[in-house]
């Protein structure tokens, strides 16, 4: 198994929240194309800044309630 | 899943790097042939055939901007769109990588002339250096859109 992406993320499951909202909905409205949301989704690519912020205000919460960071162990 | 769901779901950048790849690697491998077939001819590497790479050139422009047409003309929206944040990473890392793949082709052309002296044949491996670094930018962007970036 290989070691789980440093950034995780509850995108799919706050599009669920959204009454279902569409990869391509959540892609249009922060301006990248869906495959590009399912790399988002699925930890393959880590946004940018902007991207994350817009990604936040789609949902209307903060950056830290959609992306995690999982710090690896000092030392 | 369907071919016809497959393609729908690949993006357009994917999908013209699908076709540029094949279009330069069917034009190499017909260039390639066409020096072979010339050189066994002749009985010695082939002199360059600049009014058919010119020639050449043109028609693989003229094929990318038809090929290019079709497949915007099936996802105009995607078309038009410039590209993203990932996508320009994609383009980024190829387009570096690519390089890499000009250089050593083109220092193995050097060597090559280096130790066999035939101006004619450098002509030819440098004209296909440029080819392969070309085809391989396209194969670098699929193997990146469709892994991790």
């Amino acid at each position: 198994m290989g070691k789980p992406p440093p950034i995780t993320n509850r995108i799919r499951e706050l599009r669920e929240s959204a009454g279902g909202m569409s990869q391509s909905a959540l892609a249009e409205a922060i301006g990248v194309t869906r495959q590009t949301v399912i790399a988002i989704e699925l930890g393959k690519y880590s946004p940018s800044l902007e991207s994350a912020f817009r990604i936040a205000r789609v949902f209307e919460t903060d950056v830290e309630s959609v992306f995690g960071w999982q710090a690896p162990p000092l030392g | 899943m369907s071919l016809l769901t497959a393609l729908r779901n690949t993006p357009f950048r994917e999908k013209t790097a699908w076709a540029m790849a094949a279009i330069l690697t069917g034009g190499a491998a017909f260039y390639l042939n066409l020096v072979i077939s010339a050189s066994q001819a002749l009985g010695r590497t082939s002199p360059p055939f600049i009014g058919f790479v010119i020639a050449y050139v043109v028609v693989i422009v003229i094929a990318s901007v038809a090929v290019m047409s079709v497949l915007a003309g099936t996802s105009p929206r995607e078309a038009d769109a410039p590209a993203d944040e990932r996508e320009k990473i994609i383009a980024d890392k190829a387009g570096n990588w690519s390089g890499y793949v000009i250089a050593a082709a083109a220092f193995g052309s050097l060597w090559h002339y280096g130790v066999h002296g035939d101006g004619h044949m450098l002509f030819h491996l440098v004209f296909l250096s440029l080819m392969l670094g070309q085809i391989a930018e396209y194969v670098f962007q699929i193997m990146l859109y469709r892994r991790d970036v």
